[in-house]
Protein backbone atom coordinates (compact mmCIF):
# COMPACT_ATOMS: atom_id res chain seq x y z
CA UNK A 1 0.00 0.00 0.00
CA UNK A 2 2.75 2.59 1.61
CA UNK A 3 4.64 1.28 -1.81
CA UNK A 4 1.56 2.41 -4.86
CA UNK A 5 1.36 5.45 -2.69
CA UNK A 6 4.59 6.76 -2.93
CA UNK A 7 5.17 5.78 -6.39
CA UNK A 8 1.46 7.06 -7.56
CA UNK A 9 3.03 10.67 -6.01
CA UNK A 10 6.08 10.32 -7.23
CA UNK A 11 5.42 9.45 -10.70
CA UNK A 12 2.19 12.79 -10.18
CA UNK A 13 4.65 15.05 -9.46
CA UNK A 14 7.15 14.27 -12.28
CA UNK A 15 4.08 14.81 -14.75
CA UNK A 16 3.92 18.15 -13.10
CA UNK A 17 6.97 19.10 -13.31
CA UNK A 18 7.11 18.58 -17.21
CA UNK A 19 3.60 20.69 -18.00
CA UNK A 20 4.69 23.40 -15.70
CA UNK A 21 6.18 25.16 -18.56
CA UNK A 22 3.17 25.34 -20.58
CA UNK A 23 0.51 25.74 -17.77
CA UNK A 24 0.49 29.16 -16.40
CA UNK A 25 0.39 29.06 -12.51
CA UNK A 26 -2.82 29.42 -11.19
CA UNK A 27 -3.72 32.49 -8.86
CA UNK A 28 -7.14 32.15 -7.12
CA UNK A 29 -9.47 29.70 -7.64
CA UNK A 30 -13.40 29.37 -8.26
CA UNK A 31 -15.67 27.64 -5.84
CA UNK A 32 -18.97 26.55 -6.41
CA UNK A 33 -21.04 28.05 -3.36
CA UNK A 34 -24.47 26.72 -4.80
CA UNK A 35 -25.39 23.98 -2.04
CA UNK A 36 -23.46 26.78 0.36
CA UNK A 37 -26.04 28.76 -0.53
CA UNK A 38 -28.80 26.53 -0.46
CA UNK A 39 -28.20 25.68 3.03
CA UNK A 40 -27.63 29.21 4.57
CA UNK A 41 -31.07 29.95 2.90
CA UNK A 42 -33.10 27.11 4.54
CA UNK A 43 -31.35 27.88 7.64
CA UNK A 44 -32.24 31.50 7.61
CA UNK A 45 -35.64 30.93 6.09
CA UNK A 46 -35.90 28.77 9.35
CA UNK A 47 -34.84 30.94 11.92
CA UNK A 48 -36.45 33.82 10.49
CA UNK A 49 -39.71 31.40 10.60
CA UNK A 50 -38.95 30.28 14.01
CA UNK A 51 -37.79 33.46 15.79
CA UNK A 52 -40.96 35.30 17.57
CA UNK A 53 -40.24 39.44 17.03
CA UNK A 54 -42.69 41.02 19.33
CA UNK A 55 -41.58 40.29 22.58
CA UNK A 56 -44.74 40.93 25.32
CA UNK A 57 -44.71 43.13 27.92
CA UNK A 58 -46.56 43.54 31.16
CA UNK A 59 -48.27 46.21 32.71
CA UNK A 60 -48.20 45.98 36.37
CA UNK A 61 -50.95 46.02 38.46
CA UNK A 62 -51.98 45.92 42.39
CA UNK A 63 -54.95 44.84 44.26
CA UNK A 64 -55.82 46.30 48.08
CA UNK A 65 -55.27 42.74 49.88
CA UNK A 66 -58.89 41.61 51.13
CA UNK A 67 -59.62 43.38 54.61
CA UNK A 68 -62.58 42.55 56.59
CA UNK A 69 -63.09 45.98 58.05
CA UNK A 70 -63.95 48.78 54.73
CA UNK A 71 -61.65 51.73 55.40
CA UNK A 72 -63.39 55.37 55.26
CA UNK A 73 -62.02 57.67 52.75
CA UNK A 74 -62.42 61.37 52.46
CA UNK A 75 -64.85 61.66 49.86
CA UNK A 76 -63.05 65.39 48.61
CA UNK A 77 -60.50 63.19 47.74
CA UNK A 78 -61.54 60.51 45.48
CA UNK A 79 -62.12 59.95 41.84
CA UNK A 80 -63.72 57.25 39.98
CA UNK A 81 -63.46 56.42 36.78
CA UNK A 82 -66.09 53.74 34.84
CA UNK A 83 -65.80 51.42 31.96
CA UNK A 84 -69.60 51.52 30.57
CA UNK A 85 -69.75 48.36 28.99
CA UNK A 86 -70.12 49.38 25.88
CA UNK A 87 -66.85 51.03 26.64
CA UNK A 88 -67.90 54.50 27.34
CA UNK A 89 -66.06 56.26 30.02
CA UNK A 90 -67.29 58.38 32.56
CA UNK A 91 -66.38 59.92 36.21
CA UNK A 92 -67.16 60.97 39.08
CA UNK A 93 -65.53 62.71 42.18
CA UNK A 94 -66.14 62.12 45.76
CA UNK A 95 -68.11 65.31 45.91
CA UNK A 96 -70.03 65.31 43.07
CA UNK A 97 -71.34 62.10 42.36
CA UNK A 98 -73.01 63.26 38.97
CA UNK A 99 -71.48 61.27 36.35
CA UNK A 100 -69.72 63.08 33.67
CA UNK A 101 -68.82 61.59 30.23
CA UNK A 102 -64.68 61.38 29.45
CA UNK A 103 -62.89 60.70 26.63
CA UNK A 104 -60.28 58.28 26.47
CA UNK A 105 -57.41 60.62 25.24
CA UNK A 106 -58.42 63.00 27.85
CA UNK A 107 -57.44 60.73 30.30
CA UNK A 108 -53.90 61.55 31.07
CA UNK A 109 -54.92 64.96 30.71
CA UNK A 110 -57.85 64.95 33.37
CA UNK A 111 -55.45 62.47 35.52
CA UNK A 112 -53.02 64.77 35.37
CA UNK A 113 -54.77 68.07 36.39
CA UNK A 114 -56.57 66.36 39.25
CA UNK A 115 -53.73 64.77 40.92
CA UNK A 116 -51.88 68.45 40.48
CA UNK A 117 -54.68 69.93 42.44
CA UNK A 118 -54.57 67.06 45.06
CA UNK A 119 -51.10 66.04 45.06
CA UNK A 120 -50.53 62.95 46.76
CA UNK A 121 -53.74 62.53 48.31
CA UNK A 122 -55.71 62.04 45.46
CA UNK A 123 -57.32 58.04 44.93
CA UNK A 124 -58.17 57.19 41.88
CA UNK A 125 -60.42 54.28 41.83
CA UNK A 126 -61.34 52.19 38.13
CA UNK A 127 -64.56 50.24 38.12
CA UNK A 128 -65.18 48.53 34.73
CA UNK A 129 -68.31 46.64 33.77
CA UNK A 130 -67.92 43.10 33.28
CA UNK A 131 -68.96 43.13 30.08
CA UNK A 132 -66.65 45.87 29.02
CA UNK A 133 -63.88 44.45 26.34
CA UNK A 134 -60.44 43.95 28.02
CA UNK A 135 -58.61 45.95 25.41
CA UNK A 136 -60.70 48.97 27.14
CA UNK A 137 -59.35 48.26 30.49
CA UNK A 138 -55.81 47.72 29.22
CA UNK A 139 -56.25 51.28 26.98
CA UNK A 140 -57.39 52.98 30.24
CA UNK A 141 -55.22 51.42 32.18
CA UNK A 142 -52.35 52.76 29.49
CA UNK A 143 -53.37 56.66 29.87
CA UNK A 144 -53.48 56.04 33.40
CA UNK A 145 -49.70 55.19 33.35
CA UNK A 146 -49.01 57.55 31.09
CA UNK A 147 -50.10 59.86 33.30
CA UNK A 148 -48.14 58.99 35.75
CA UNK A 149 -45.16 58.81 34.23
CA UNK A 150 -45.23 62.65 33.72
CA UNK A 151 -46.35 63.05 37.09
CA UNK A 152 -43.00 60.97 38.66
CA UNK A 153 -41.54 63.84 36.56
CA UNK A 154 -43.35 66.61 37.78
CA UNK A 155 -42.56 65.45 41.58
CA UNK A 156 -39.38 65.06 40.63
CA UNK A 157 -38.46 68.67 39.43
CA UNK A 158 -39.95 69.62 42.67
CA UNK A 159 -37.91 67.08 44.71
CA UNK A 160 -40.85 65.24 46.43
CA UNK A 161 -42.23 61.78 45.59
CA UNK A 162 -44.36 60.41 44.13
CA UNK A 163 -47.15 57.85 45.92
CA UNK A 164 -49.91 56.56 43.21
CA UNK A 165 -52.80 55.54 45.31
CA UNK A 166 -54.75 53.66 42.16
CA UNK A 167 -57.31 50.91 43.06
CA UNK A 168 -59.86 48.60 40.58
CA UNK A 169 -62.62 48.36 42.30
CA UNK A 170 -65.55 45.95 41.36
CA UNK A 171 -68.34 47.59 39.35
CA UNK A 172 -71.82 47.23 41.94
CA UNK A 173 -75.14 47.38 40.93
CA UNK A 174 -75.89 50.57 41.68
CA UNK A 175 -73.33 51.78 39.10
CA UNK A 176 -74.18 49.94 36.19
CA UNK A 177 -77.98 51.83 36.94
CA UNK A 178 -76.36 54.97 36.91
CA UNK A 179 -74.72 54.10 34.23
CA UNK A 180 -77.32 52.66 31.68
CA UNK A 181 -79.46 55.88 32.51
CA UNK A 182 -76.27 58.10 31.14
CA UNK B 1 -19.29 35.61 -35.86
CA UNK B 2 -20.20 32.15 -37.18
CA UNK B 3 -16.79 30.31 -35.13
CA UNK B 4 -17.94 31.96 -32.17
CA UNK B 5 -19.78 29.08 -29.97
CA UNK B 6 -22.99 29.58 -28.64
CA UNK B 7 -23.15 30.54 -24.92
CA UNK B 8 -25.01 27.62 -22.94
CA UNK B 9 -25.43 28.64 -18.96
CA UNK B 10 -23.81 31.37 -17.74
CA UNK B 11 -21.41 31.99 -14.53
CA UNK B 12 -22.61 34.32 -11.63
CA UNK B 13 -20.78 35.05 -8.62
CA UNK B 14 -22.68 34.18 -5.55
CA UNK B 15 -20.52 35.91 -3.00
CA UNK B 16 -22.14 38.81 -2.28
CA UNK B 17 -25.22 36.93 -1.59
CA UNK B 18 -23.55 34.67 0.44
CA UNK B 19 -22.47 37.13 2.55
CA UNK B 20 -25.62 38.92 2.87
CA UNK B 21 -27.19 35.95 2.83
CA UNK B 22 -25.09 34.69 6.24
CA UNK B 23 -25.21 38.09 8.02
CA UNK B 24 -29.28 38.05 7.98
CA UNK B 25 -28.32 33.75 9.19
CA UNK B 26 -26.30 34.98 12.34
CA UNK B 27 -28.54 38.04 12.93
CA UNK B 28 -31.41 35.57 13.17
CA UNK B 29 -29.99 32.91 14.94
CA UNK B 30 -28.52 34.68 17.78
CA UNK B 31 -31.75 37.08 17.95
CA UNK B 32 -34.03 33.83 17.92
CA UNK B 33 -36.16 33.31 20.68
CA UNK B 34 -38.15 30.36 20.43
CA UNK B 35 -41.56 29.28 21.40
CA UNK B 36 -41.89 28.07 24.99
CA UNK B 37 -43.14 24.37 25.59
CA UNK B 38 -46.54 25.89 26.76
CA UNK B 39 -46.73 28.21 23.68
CA UNK B 40 -46.07 25.17 21.28
CA UNK B 41 -48.79 23.25 23.04
CA UNK B 42 -51.19 25.90 22.83
CA UNK B 43 -54.04 25.80 20.03
CA UNK B 44 -54.87 29.27 20.12
CA UNK B 45 -53.69 32.70 19.35
CA UNK B 46 -53.75 35.40 21.59
CA UNK B 47 -54.29 38.54 20.14
CA UNK B 48 -52.70 40.95 23.21
CA UNK B 49 -53.76 44.41 24.17
CA UNK B 50 -51.56 46.98 22.95
CA UNK B 51 -49.75 49.30 25.67
CA UNK B 52 -47.68 52.31 25.04
CA UNK B 53 -46.44 53.44 29.11
CA UNK B 54 -44.82 50.14 30.49
CA UNK B 55 -41.72 48.73 28.18
CA UNK B 56 -41.01 46.30 30.91
CA UNK B 57 -40.13 42.99 28.91
CA UNK B 58 -42.31 39.56 30.52
CA UNK B 59 -39.34 38.01 32.43
CA UNK B 60 -38.88 33.87 30.96
CA UNK B 61 -38.46 32.37 34.41
CA UNK B 62 -40.20 32.89 37.47
CA UNK B 63 -43.60 33.38 36.24
CA UNK B 64 -46.98 31.90 36.30
CA UNK B 65 -49.36 32.71 33.80
CA UNK B 66 -53.10 32.62 33.40
CA UNK B 67 -53.87 32.35 29.95
CA UNK B 68 -57.43 33.39 28.66
CA UNK B 69 -57.69 33.02 25.00
CA UNK B 70 -60.89 32.23 22.29
CA UNK B 71 -60.42 28.92 20.54
CA UNK B 72 -61.64 28.45 17.33
CA UNK B 73 -65.23 27.48 18.05
CA UNK B 74 -64.98 31.14 19.63
CA UNK B 75 -65.39 29.30 23.49
CA UNK B 76 -63.29 30.91 26.01
CA UNK B 77 -60.82 28.96 27.40
CA UNK B 78 -58.29 29.63 30.22
CA UNK B 79 -54.66 27.46 30.68
CA UNK B 80 -52.25 27.69 33.81
CA UNK B 81 -48.22 27.37 33.41
CA UNK B 82 -45.29 28.30 35.43
CA UNK B 83 -42.44 29.18 33.66
CA UNK B 84 -40.13 27.27 35.78
CA UNK B 85 -40.57 23.25 34.54
CA UNK B 86 -38.42 21.94 37.69
CA UNK B 87 -41.77 23.21 40.00
CA UNK B 88 -44.34 22.88 37.08
CA UNK B 89 -45.08 19.29 37.95
CA UNK B 90 -44.88 19.77 41.40
CA UNK B 91 -47.29 22.54 41.96
CA UNK B 92 -49.62 20.85 39.27
CA UNK B 93 -50.05 17.62 40.69
CA UNK B 94 -51.24 19.05 44.07
CA UNK B 95 -54.28 20.92 42.49
CA UNK B 96 -58.04 18.23 42.58
CA UNK B 97 -59.31 18.29 39.58
CA UNK B 98 -56.39 18.02 37.12
CA UNK B 99 -55.40 14.88 36.25
CA UNK B 100 -52.12 13.07 36.95
CA UNK B 101 -51.55 13.06 33.00
CA UNK B 102 -52.18 16.15 32.35
CA UNK B 103 -49.95 17.55 35.36
CA UNK B 104 -47.01 15.38 34.31
CA UNK B 105 -46.95 15.82 30.68
CA UNK B 106 -48.41 19.11 29.59
CA UNK B 107 -46.47 22.19 30.34
CA UNK B 108 -49.51 24.34 30.66
CA UNK B 109 -52.90 23.05 31.95
CA UNK B 110 -56.29 23.40 31.22
CA UNK B 111 -58.33 25.69 34.29
CA UNK B 112 -61.98 24.81 34.06
CA UNK B 113 -62.96 27.60 37.19
CA UNK B 114 -61.95 29.57 39.71
CA UNK B 115 -61.12 27.46 42.54
CA UNK B 116 -58.97 25.32 40.50
CA UNK B 117 -57.26 28.41 39.76
CA UNK B 118 -57.28 29.54 43.20
CA UNK B 119 -55.77 26.03 44.13
CA UNK B 120 -53.17 26.57 41.41
CA UNK B 121 -52.05 29.72 42.56
CA UNK B 122 -51.91 28.75 46.27
CA UNK B 123 -49.87 25.40 45.41
CA UNK B 124 -47.69 27.84 42.82
CA UNK B 125 -47.32 30.18 45.67
CA UNK B 126 -46.06 28.01 48.32
CA UNK B 127 -43.76 25.60 46.23
CA UNK B 128 -42.07 29.04 45.14
CA UNK B 129 -42.11 30.50 48.57
CA UNK B 130 -44.18 33.15 47.08
CA UNK B 131 -41.49 34.74 44.78
CA UNK B 132 -42.91 34.00 41.20
CA UNK B 133 -44.67 36.69 39.40
CA UNK B 134 -48.45 36.12 38.63
CA UNK B 135 -49.50 37.28 35.20
CA UNK B 136 -52.55 37.83 33.06
CA UNK B 137 -52.05 37.28 29.39
CA UNK B 138 -55.41 37.87 28.09
CA UNK B 139 -57.12 37.97 24.70
CA UNK B 140 -58.02 41.74 24.17
CA UNK B 141 -61.95 40.65 22.84
CA UNK B 142 -62.46 39.18 26.12
CA UNK B 143 -65.30 40.15 28.42
CA UNK B 144 -64.11 42.29 31.46
CA UNK B 145 -65.76 39.57 33.48
CA UNK B 146 -63.32 36.82 32.91
CA UNK B 147 -60.50 38.90 34.29
CA UNK B 148 -62.17 40.22 37.11
CA UNK B 149 -63.27 36.59 38.40
CA UNK B 150 -59.20 35.60 37.73
CA UNK B 151 -58.10 39.10 39.70
CA UNK B 152 -60.59 38.53 42.35
CA UNK B 153 -58.73 34.89 42.84
CA UNK B 154 -55.53 36.38 42.57
CA UNK B 155 -56.61 38.46 45.51
CA UNK B 156 -58.26 36.11 47.64
CA UNK B 157 -55.15 33.85 47.70
CA UNK B 158 -53.25 36.97 48.44
CA UNK B 159 -51.15 37.62 45.40
CA UNK B 160 -52.40 41.08 45.00
CA UNK B 161 -49.79 42.65 42.35
CA UNK B 162 -49.68 40.71 39.08
CA UNK B 163 -49.28 41.78 35.73
CA UNK B 164 -51.07 42.35 32.29
CA UNK B 165 -49.56 41.09 29.41
CA UNK B 166 -49.71 43.52 26.68
CA UNK B 167 -47.67 44.23 23.53
CA UNK B 168 -45.83 47.44 22.32
CA UNK B 169 -48.16 49.60 19.86
CA UNK B 170 -45.70 49.62 17.67
CA UNK B 171 -45.02 46.10 17.15
CA UNK B 172 -48.90 45.21 16.88
CA UNK B 173 -49.71 48.57 14.61
CA UNK B 174 -53.25 47.77 15.03
CA UNK B 175 -56.76 48.45 17.17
Amino acid sequence: MAGADLGGGGSRSHKKKGSSIKKPKRIGFSLDMTPLVDVAFLLLTFFMFATTMAQPQIMEMSTPPQLDVPIDVQASRLVTIYVRFDGKIFYNTGLDPAMQPLELNKIKEFSVQRNSEKGNDLITSLKVDPRAKYSQLIKVLDELNLAEGDLTEKYKQQKTTRERRFAMVQMTEQDKEELAKL
Amino acid sequence: MAHKPKRVGFKLDMTPLVDVAFLLLTFFMLTAKFKSDAESEQKFEIKRPTASADTAKLPEMGTATVKIGIEKGGDTVMYYTVANEKDRGAIYTQVPGITMEEASKKAQVMVPDTTVLGHLVLATRSKTSNKVKFAIDADRRINFGRIEQVMNTFRSQGATTFNFVTVSQQSSGKD
